[in-house]
């Protein structure tokens, strides 16, 4: 392919819609990178692919879902030239990690009753402790509102997976919320 | 009714309201009469809401302005040197314009007299300007050079070749060779001395300008190579690995000497580039 032989092929409002995703993509790249710097250089990398790869872009489908799947894409290229994989989501740690009882009680308890009021700094420090694997797939989710199959394409891994990760790091969530208040506020709503 | 077992791969599509109505109801079914499997739910349930209730919040954090700068410049870069920007006037000239995000705005009218060129051109084409009125005057952003990529770095100065050319073409600035190694001595203290005679390797020197890039400047000098930009960007204080990189539909041939990195990035052939690089590499004292 010749270079930029993508270009040609732009339908109009490709680079305004492709710009417009911008911040979205930065959030996801510091949630894989940590590391603002790196997060830059990996939104930079991901908008020269696209625009190189514009013609592969089906005009009528989610644009942010293509993005985040390069986005996806490049940094675990990038993690596995490293020889560090951050994104060791499968290993028996991690899934022994997501094992805890279940909560107790039938109706809705007292503790998803306070959950509503849990603030969202308070819930960002409960992201940031998810292992990497459920985090992505949870705010990929519940926060960008992606479909299962989008995010299965981002994730590279099966649909099932997507939806088994989604389930566990919501739960996992669950139980950091909950250990993260104080003791004597939820016996006192008991 | 259907086990816990085989229930529970149901339980985040149920939530999720991604079931068909049959599996819907199965679970629906299950979840009143298990105690268990329905706390799971409420309380996976309890997350999904607050999550969603918190977007606003959660996603508060923008990439900085510099980022959206370059991606901006990115776009233009990679758009308007298709087809020779120097020839277009500027849309707009001595004055800060914004940054052309969305696209969409100052679009040139259809069938104006910039039509018979491809669309996407007449429609990018006076952004590139407009992005070099930024970074000339503004300095509004700064980059950070640390720790980048080569491949970023390359591109990076791809896209600040094209919008240099584009903005001299613009003025018309033409300089001698003295005028050129005074600027690089004032701005960098860098005593040197272009090639003596740039003829023999079908260079024409055009110009020099200190670019904004990384927490400071560096020196970026302009050529013409049977007619087609070439740029000398002189990066100071930064070492990179030698070598030649593809960036933006451009060939950039980096080396350095001592602190100094120098890349040169044209359109031309890789063969070209290199065999530019080499000249300027043997004969830039």
């Amino acid at each position: 392919m010749p270079p930029d032989k993508g270009l040609r092929e732009m339908p109009p409002a490709f680079e305004a819609e492709a710009l417009a995703s911008l911040d979205g993509l930065y959030r996801a790249a510091l949630r894989l990178t940590r590391v603002p710097a790196d997060a830059e250089d990996l939104v930079q990398e991901t908008y020269l692919k696209a625009f190189r790869a514009a013609e592969s872009f089906e005009p009528g489908t989610n644009m942010r879902a293509w993005l985040f799947t390069i986005l996806h894409n490049t940094a675990r290229n990038r993690f596995r030239d490293r020889a560090r994989d951050t994104v060791a989501v499968d290993s028996d740690v991690v899934e022994r990690a997501a094992e805890f009882p279940p909560p107790g009680g039938v109706v809705e308890t007292p503790e998803t009753r306070l959950l509503r009021e849990t603030l969202a700094p308070d819930l960002q420090v409960a992201l940031d402790e998810l292992p990497d694997a459920f985090r992505e797939a949870v705010w990929l989710r519940d926060v960008e509102e992606f479909s299962y199959a989008e995010i299965a394409a981002m994730l590279s891994i099966p649909l099932g997976t997507v939806m088994s990760r989604i389930s566990r790091g919501r739960r996992l969530l669950f139980h950091k919320l909950n250990h993260l208040r104080p003791v004597g506020l939820a016996k006192k709503h008991a | 009714m259907r086990s816990c077992e085989s229930i529970d791969p149901l339980v985040t599509p149920y939530i999720d309201r991604e079931l068909p109505d049959e599996d819907y109801q199965a679970v629906d079914q299950h979840l009143r009469a298990c105690p268990p499997c329905y706390s799971r739910v409420v309380a996976e349930q309890a997350v999904r809401d607050l999550l969603r209730s918190r977007q606003p919040e959660l996603n508060k954090k923008e990439a900085p302005p510099s980022l959206h700068a370059r991606c901006a410049a990115l776009t233009i870069a990679l758009t308007a040197d298709r087809d020779r920007v120097d020839v277009v006037k500027p849309a707009v000239s001595g004055q800060v314009v914004p940054l052309p995000f969305p696209a969409k705005a100052g679009r040139p009218p259809a069938g104006g007299p910039l039509s018979a060129r491809p669309a996407w051109t007449a429609r990018l084409a006076p952004f590139a300007l407009a992005a070099s009125l930024v970074t000339v005057v503004g300095g509004a952003f700064v980059y950070q050079a640390t720790k980048r990529s080569t491949r970023i770095m390359a591109a990076e100065l791809a896209a600040d070749h094209v919008k240099c050319f584009a903005m001299n073409a613009a003025l018309g600035t033409r300089q001698t060779p003295s005028a050129v190694e005074s600027t690089m001595l004032s701005s960098f203290d860098w005593r040197m001395h272009l090639p003596a005679d740039p003829s023999r390797a079908g260079l024409e020197l055009i110009g020099a300008r200190p670019c904004l890039y990384g927490e400071g400047k560096i020196a970026h000098i302009m050529y013409r190579h049977q007619g087609r930009p070439v740029s000398l960007f002189m990066l100071p204080d930064t070492e990179r690995a030698q070598g030649l990189v593809e960036a933006l539909g451009h060939e950039a041939a980096i080396w350095c000497v001592n602190d100094r990195t120098f890349v040169l990035v044209s359109r031309q052939p890789k063969q070209d580039v290199e065999r530019l690089a080499a000249f300027v590499r043997s004969s830039l004292h």
